[in-house]
């Protein structure tokens, strides 16, 4: 039933894919990492490779993340969505296998795995998601959150600081107003 | 020779006489001085411990009560930024009128302003509620392409304090460079030491003379202004507010006079225990003290008028709120604060009016004393009470009370003050040696050979 | 800032609900690494993370049934409305009901089951084990007496205990400790029937009120006061004529301040009065009557106004005057209640005011019986003190205590008895009075983790469901009284199989019943109409005639003490709700402690100074109260409230003042009612209290805060008209502020504000403002506004943002007739003094027009509350969030209801209202992403949302077309100080009242 609740899900993403992502991350194919601690980025509670799922397998950022197109919140996926394809998908190499094993035994002993946060603002910053996907699009995540496409183990590309937001805004001439993210 | 002599100076009053008096000044320190110095450093712990709650806790534990936001803090404020004035004016604008009498004084004055200033700076940064980001208020390029706003007077302020703390700094080092080469030529030690350096290799020569009268010539020029300018500024944190109580436009010249006159008293408060603890009676005559009652009469009546105008203002205007709040600042629960203010600074200076007073140290040091006192209550009632009196919205109104936190804080203010000023008058000549020679008889061959 | 508190909260909820951790937000700036995001297991379909739902509910703060809507972050409730679609309270809500998330994570819940232990102490006990400890003891009561006292329950869990009790032979007590004996005994007496009619306040053109508080806490405040407006207020709802509105009370209470005339009537005398006005009617055939009014001559004889004038204590001119207005107005409505139905005499006060409607023709038309209303459904007070003798005499074995608490509001008696009945069991969530005497506590859900209904009045079931996952280990009630009945299926099963049956006729049961109450449940619940009918006099009316009651007074030194039910902390139950102790009362503007109101001719004999203890000894008890001294009390009279005096119910209502029911007689009066007026001595006891109150100058002292105008004047006006208009711009000073505007509007050119040029504004209609305070809750609910404690607030630190300023009007002799209550909240001035002066821009203006504070770019001079003439900035002189802090405003779980959508302030920064800025960038991302832009009406700050009687709309002030616009052109509009030049966005309208030369103090 799992199945049944995501197939539709990706086909509708799957048009999104084809129309928003370049040809070249469509040929970009993800490497084998022997070793993993010089990798960039904290270290995740499952090896979770997002050059794997976004980049060579060409699975849109809003699959996963469900909620930024409409809402200030960009969402987490939920267990269930993972299990979605890890119900069949079991990995080609040893490596990948250990850790979809990781992801089937917390889903059979529901038990979430806890993330580690890497991108995170002052809590009296508002950043509606939407917005910035409104009018950048469904490819625009990279803008913030750099080629993650392209990132075994995912890490802060921006400093996420005001001066950062504000450069950004005043190059496309956009609202500079503070309450519109300080309130 | 008397006619050569500055009036109130005997003719036991030799340059010899001066170098020796004041270098004796510096010599080791009395009881009496470790006393005083004592009792200002165990107030300035007080303060630093106050002050390390407020930032641990909050500014709450202050008395502040709303609509009662600026306190006694912002009266401390005032009240030293106006302590400071004096001091440049007897300095600057009375070198400038060449006064004679102001050289025995000008040292004590000058001093006294240096750090007044730097008390004062201190309560801005100590009264914000967030601390911490007092440098906000600084304006400095930064990634977020924020700047201060320069339309508030609080940013006004940050200037106008900023440059007469370095001119009267200024000023004072450079008055004191032939004076610190004097006693260099007497000391030993490390002291030795702290006043060649500080000498700035003052030999005396004409040439050196030549410049440096020039130079201090310019200088008092330049700071001239700035006595009318800083607290102008000062006033306009409140001027520009629209505050009735506030809101006024004789604001400016109302705090100046009054900055002058409470320096004046201030200078009195100060001058009379070191005359004594150093023995300066025939330097510091009654002449110089008769000359800053004066002063005093002076700028006090301009204080008494001030007040005067306020209210009839305030009825002549016909605006109610305007009315409402003088009202209550002379009937309502603060009538005690407006009456002491009143009485200290209006009518007790009247009193100068009679010579014996005037001539009578011992009545001018009490009355000094209850000058600074009326001042400091000036600034209460114009911050506090009109805030409390809030004549615009009669549900918003509150009796402030301060609290051990506010106390806490001034207490410091006081011995940061004293302990700055006790210090230098221990290791640099209170009295100018050069200026007080400059009006004295120069020596004749007879004097010099009683040598 | 210091919500990293409010994350650390938001993780302990993942905990508690599962939720997603989306918005999660760190503290300081970047990110932390130590920080863990907990995904969902499984998504549930109705929730987006950043993303509210909304789930509809019922409100059980008082039994009135107001439908709420509960408004839900990630699995935390964080605030709660009215629910449009309700018929009672048609979207509105008051203070109380705001407050029922406080209720929810109040941090002194019982959060799992307790048993009383062989020393005497509390301990933890599972759920198995209490339910298996319960069956046990009823077993052993069985036959030997088992009692479950409930509150006000019409409801299907009512019916379930019912059930189960008959089971095993138990009665039912339901109480309420204000209950409505008297309007039951007294419809009894007029009209034979005990039900309780309907009254269509919304159609009166003439309203008196015998004491009936409708506007605060009797039967339906918030559906009462919507209709109220709709008649008093002027051009409120219907044509520009306004329903005069009479108060006859020994004391003005929050509905007394809506009057436009007070009759301080001596207590007791209010049915004398109503026959005499009835008497006039009649004998002058002022209004058309009932056939059988005949029957009342012989009656009303003994009531000529000059005959009892004297008695009521007014002259009789006013009697008959009154009468006329009441005729004449060919809609007059007399509603009895609160105080004239708490005296000895209550009934026959209620029989004769029901006659007084009789006559007038109201009955029927404005009076309408068919429709019982729940909150009367309680037993009467006899009943108590019944129960209390079995208990007394050991005939109660077991007993149940749910939703009441009658070791307060009955304290003292009720207590010892507690000691006599063998096993005490307790339902509340709450460590109240009446639970810490019990041996087994099983702490219920919180009615918004429940599932339940109500049923308000005949034809109407409000549902209620769970919005939140239990916050602590309860259980809900039902659920243990099925399992005690050994049924099967839970709670949820058995009320909506109840539900089933409430759809039409010839509908299929199954399937249909599922889609008819899925459909229910989104609207609320079922509304039908109730049923009305007929009503004549009754047979014999000779218990009609109210005695004169004289024996309040006793010997010469005792006084009348009235104790009067607390606005918003009602019998007690709200006292242990922060935002409802914080909420100065709207009468007295008293918060944290209770008072006793002096008249000040009557202070001045003894001497007594507002804050002076006043010690009253009464038969039954003593008790010490602070004077507040006020010409809104008879001179005679010393008016009490209830609410506070806890000795438990958790750390804000323990301990605080002291419980006005001690002075109470504890024996049911004639009618089975209790009397809440006692006679006592009152002797100072030197004392003194600087006793809370936000109250600065109760005088307007005509600055222009407050406008008011006569009626006639009133009328008179023709739109373009501005009686009240100010030079608000000096010629020199316009070119000025043209300038200033458009630099502001250069700015619109940017971003959201493409095209749209708003500008945010606030009309509030004065003369529909009863100062009910409801917007007040509603503000700290939807801002994340802190509370500061009674010593805080003692220092003027209250953080109110909006805040209710009550100016008496009063009568040419200076007595006060009533009151004008003005929300005073930041104006957001077009040119405003607090800008200018802000030395770090953290007070500046948004292009849309409001005075933005950016709370964390503020450093805290405070130089612009200094320059604000309106006074509405609050700072933070502490951290209200720190963990533990001595003056913590959110401990947990109360800290859940936080709004995430708004910062949690910091110490050392200054607070405003920003017009819910946070709703009004929500609606114009939502606009933006639809393409469009934001509608007028899309944006309903918290305080409008909530106010019972409309006085307050919000909108856009540059669309000529917006509702806001509209009223701001409004003849009776005004500006606060508007010759400051400051340019309010708040437009109010001024007061009217009947008075043809109106005076605010």
């Amino acid at each position: 039933m799992v199945l049944i609740l995501a197939l539709p899900l990706a086909a509708v993403y799957g048009q999104q894919a084809q129309s928003t992502s370049s040809p070249a991350a469509s040929r970009y194919k993800a490497p084998v990492i022997s070793d993993t601690g010089d990798l960039k980025g904290p270290r995740q509670p499952i090896f979770f490779r997002h050059d794997i799922h976004a980049g060579q397998d060409q699975i849109p950022c809003m699959y996963c993340h469900y909620s930024a197109a409409v809402s200030s919140e960009p969402g987490l996926p939920s267990l269930q969505t993972c299990m979605g394809c890890h119900q069949l998908v079991g990995g080609s190499t040893p490596s990948h296998q250990a850790e979809i094993k990781k992801v089937r035994d917390a889903w059979r002993e529901r038990k979430a795995p806890e993330w580690v946060r890497i991108h995170a603002l002052p809590g009296f910053v508002r950043f509606p998601h939407m917005r910035h996907i409104k009018v950048l699009g469904t490819g625009g995540c990279a803008n913030c959150h750099g080629d993650v496409q392209t990132m075994p183990q995912v890490y802060q590309v921006s400093t996420l600081r005001m001066g950062w937001c504000v450069r950004c805004h005043v190059e496309r001439k956009v609202t500079r107003d503070c309450s519109v993210c300080h309130y | 020779m008397a006619e050569q002599q500055t009036p109130g100076t005997s003719s036991r009053v030799t340059y010899d006489y001066v170098t020796r008096t004041i270098a004796r000044t510096l010599g080791g320190p009395s009881r009496g001085y470790f006393v005083l110095l004592g009792a200002a450093v165990a107030l300035l712990l007080v303060g630093i411990i106050t002050l390390l709650y407020l930032l641990r806790y909050g500014l709450g534990l202050a008395g502040y009560s709303h609509p009662v936001y600026w306190a006694v803090f912002i009266t401390c404020f005032v009240f030293w930024v106006g302590i400071a004035h004096s001091g440049t004016l007897i300095s600057a604008i009375l070198f400038l009128f060449r006064s004679g009498w102001r050289t025995a004084v000008y040292r004590t004055a000058e001093a006294m302003t240096v750090f007044a200033v730097m008390t004062a700076g201190l309560f801005p940064l100590i009264h914000i509620g967030r601390q911490w980001y007092f440098y906000w208020l600084i304006p400095y390029p930064n990634e977020r392409g924020l700047w201060p706003n320069f339309k508030s007077p609080l940013i006004w302020d940050e200037f106008a304090i900023g440059t007469y703390f370095t001119v009267s700094t200024v000023f004072l080092i450079m008055g004191l460079i032939p004076d610190v080469a004097a006693v260099r030529d007497l000391a030993t030690g490390w002291r030795k030491k702290l006043y060649t350096i500080t000498s700035l290799g003052w030999t005396g020569t004409n040439e050196q003379w030549r410049h440096y009268s020039k130079g201090y010539l310019y200088l008092a020029a330049l700071a001239t202004p700035l006595v009318l300018s800083v607290h102008s500024v000062v006033s306009w944190d409140f001027a520009m507010a629209i505050v009735p109580g506030w809101h006024a436009t004789i604001f400016a010249p109302y705090f100046v006079a009054g900055a002058i006159y409470s320096g004046c008293a201030m200078v009195i408060t100060l001058l009379t225990p070191i005359r004594k603890l150093f023995g300066l009676e025939e330097l510091i005559t009654v002449h110089h003290y008769e000359n800053l009652a004066k002063l005093c009469l002076l700028t006090g009546s301009i204080v008494g008028y001030a007040y005067v105008c306020e209210y009839f203002i305030a009825w002549f205007s016909g605006n109610p709120h305007e009315r409402a709040a003088f009202w209550y600042r002379a009937f309502g629960p603060y009538w005690w604060a407006t009456w002491t203010m009143i009485i200290c600074n209006a009518f007790l200076p009247l009193l100068l009016w009679v010579k014996k007073i005037r001539t009578n140290i011992t009545a001018l040091f009490v009355i000094s004393i209850f000058v600074n006192i009326g001042m400091w209550f000036e600034r209460y009632v114009i911050i506090v009470v009109s805030l409390a009196g809030e004549p615009y919205e009669p549900w918003a109104n509150a009796v402030y009370n301060p609290t051990w936190a506010d106390w806490g804080i001034m207490a410091g203010s006081f011995g940061w003050f004293f302990m700055w000023f006790l210090l230098f008058v221990k290791n640099f000549p209170a009295v100018s040696i050069s200026e007080v020679k400059e009006v004295l008889a120069p020596p004749k061959r007879g004097q010099v050979r009683s040598r | 800032m210091s919500d990293s508190i409010d994350r650390r909260r938001f993780l302990k909820v993942l905990g508690v609900t599962g939720a997603g951790a989306a918005t999660v937000s760190a503290c300081g700036i970047g990110p932390e690494p130590t920080e863990k995001l907990i995904p969902y297991l499984v998504q549930p379909e109705d929730q987006i993370p950043g993303k509210a739902t909304y789930y509809a509910t019922t409100c059980r703060e008082c039994a009135a049934g107001c439908g709420v809507v509960a408004r839900v972050r990630e699995g935390r409730a964080v605030k709660l409305e009215g629910n449009p679609e309700s018929p009672i309270n048609r979207g509105r809500l008051c203070s109380r009901g705001q407050a029922a998330l406080q209720g929810l994570y109040n941090p002194d819940r019982v959060p799992h089951p307790m048993v009383r232990n062989a020393n005497g102490t509390f301990e933890a006990i599972d759920w198995d084990g209490a339910i298996q400890r319960l069956r046990a003891k009823v077993a052993e009561a069985r036959g030997k007496g088992i009692v479950f006292v409930s509150g006000a329950e019409v409801s299907s869990f009512g019916d379930l205990v019912d059930e189960w009790l008959k089971l095993v032979g138990g009665r039912r007590l339901s109480y309420e400790a204000f209950g409505f004996d008297a309007l039951r005994a007294g419809n009894r007496l007029a009209f034979g029937t005990a039900t309780l009619p309907t009254y269509d306040l919304a159609n009166a053109k003439y309203i008196l009120s015998f004491g009936a508080d409708f506007l605060d806490t009797w039967l339906s405040p918030v559906e009462f006061q919507n209709g109220f407006t709709q008649a008093h207020a002027f051009e409120g709802g219907r044509s520009a004529s306004m329903a005069k509105f009479v108060y006859v009370a020994p004391r003005l209470s929050l509905t007394g301040m809506s009057a436009d005339e007070w009759i301080a009537a001596r207590p007791g005398t209010e049915g004398t009065l109503a026959l005499a006005m009835a008497q006039v009617i009649v004998s002058r055939h002022l209004a058309r009557q009932p056939a059988d009014a005949s029957r009342l001559v012989g009656l009303l004889s003994g009531y000529a106004p000059s005959a009892v004038a004297e008695a009521i204590g007014i002259d009789q001119d006013t009697i008959v005057r009154l009468a006329r207005e009441f005729a004449s107005s060919g809609g007059g409505l007399a509603v009895a209640g609160g105080m004239a139905t708490q005296y000895e005499n209550g009934a026959a006060i209620v029989a004769a005011v029901n006659i007084l409607n009789y006559v007038a023709g109201s009955v029927g038309s404005l009076v309408k019986f068919g429709a019982d209303s729940a909150v009367g459904s309680a037993g009467t007070f006899a009943d108590l003190v019944a129960l209390k003798a079995d208990m007394d005499a050991g005939r109660v074995a077991l007993l149940l205590v749910h939703g009441a608490n009658p070791a307060h509001s009955f304290p003292g008696a009720f207590q010892q008895a507690l000691g006599k009945v063998g096993y005490k069991v307790s339902f509340s969530s709450y460590m109240d009075e009446t639970t810490a005497a019990c041996d087994l506590i099983l702490p219920d859900h919180h009615p918004l983790e429940q599932w339940g209904d109500s049923r308000p009045r005949a034809g109407v079931t409000a549902f209620q469901q769970p919005v939140v996952q239990p916050v602590f280990e309860t259980r809900q009630t039902g659920d243990v009284i099925l399992q005690l009945a050994g049924r099967t299926g839970t709670f949820k099963d058995y009320v909506q199989g109840k539900w089933r049956t409430l759809q039409p006729r010839g509908r299929t049961p199954a399937a249909g019943g599922d889609q008819f109450v899925f459909d229910a449940m989104t609207k609320g619940g079922v509304y039908g109409e109730s049923p009305t009918r007929a009503v004549r006099l009754a047979a014999d009316l000779s218990a009609v005639a109210p005695r004169l009651s004289t024996e309040q007074k006793g010997s010469g030194e005792d006084q009348t003490i009235v104790v009067f039910p607390h606005p918003v902390l009602h019998d007690g139950r709200g006292a242990n709700k922060p935002w409802l102790q914080e909420l100065p009362d709207p009468v007295s503007k008293i918060a944290w402690h209770s008072w006793v109101e002096v008249h000040p001719d009557t202070a001045a004999k003894w001497g007594l100074a507002t804050g002076d203890f006043l010690l009253l000894r009464s038969k039954f008890g003593a008790q010490k109260f602070p004077a507040w001294l006020t010409r809104s009390v008879r001179p005679d009279v010393l008016a009490v409230p209830t609410g506070q005096g806890h000795v438990a119910y958790g750390r804000y209502a323990q301990d605080r003042s002291a419980n006005a029911f001690e002075l109470l007689s504890r024996d049911a009066n004639g009618y089975g009612g209790r009397t809440f007026v006692v006679a006592a001595t009152a002797t100072k006891t030197g004392e003194h209290r600087k006793i809370v109150t936000t109250e600065g100058s109760p005088r307007e002292r005509g600055r222009g805060t407050v406008e008011v105008l006569g009626v006639a004047r009133a009328k008179s006006l023709r739109p373009g008209q501005a009686p009240f208009h100010h030079e608000e711009t000096p010629e020199y000073a316009s070119k000025a502020v043209e300038w200033w505007a458009e630099r502001q509007h250069e700015k619109t050119e940017l971003g959201n504000y493409r095209g749209e040029h708003p500008r945010w504004g606030l009309a509030i209609d004065l003369s529909k403002c009863t100062g009910c305070s409801a917007c007040v809750t509603a503000c700290y609910a939807e801002n994340n506004i802190a509370t500061v404690g009674e010593d805080l607030m003692q220092r003027g630190r209250e953080m109110s943002w909006l805040r209710l300023e009550r100016y008496w009007l009063t009568d040419e002799h200076g007595e006060p007739q009533g009151a004008v209550n003005s929300p005073m909240l930041c104006q957001q001035c077009g040119n405003a003094p607090c800008e200018p002066v802000c030395p770090v821009f953290a007070a500046y203006h948004t292009p849309d027009g409001l005075n933005a504070q950016v709370y964390n770019r503020c450093v805290g001079t405070r130089y612009c509350s200094n320059n604000c003439p309106y006074k509405v900035r609050y700072f933070n002189w502490y951290n209200y969030a720190e963990r533990g802090g001595k003056y913590e405003a959110f401990p947990e779980p109360l800290s859940m209801l936080l709004n995430p959508d708004v910062t949690v302030r910091e110490k050392g920064v200054m607070e405003k209202c920003t017009f819910c800025v946070q709703r009004i960038r929500g609606a114009q991302n939502q606009a933006r992403l639809e393409d469009r832009g934001v509608r007028d009406g899309e944006i309903v700050t918290a305080c409008q949302q909530t106010c019972p009687s409309e006085a307050i709309v919000f909108g856009d002030l540059n669309d000529p077309r917006s509702r806001v616009s509209q009223l701001a052109g409004d003849p009776r509009g005004y500006h606060v100080l508007a010759g400051l030049n400051t340019k309010p966005a708040i437009t109010y309208l001024a007061r009217v009242v009947a008075q043809e030369t109106p005076s605010h103090g």
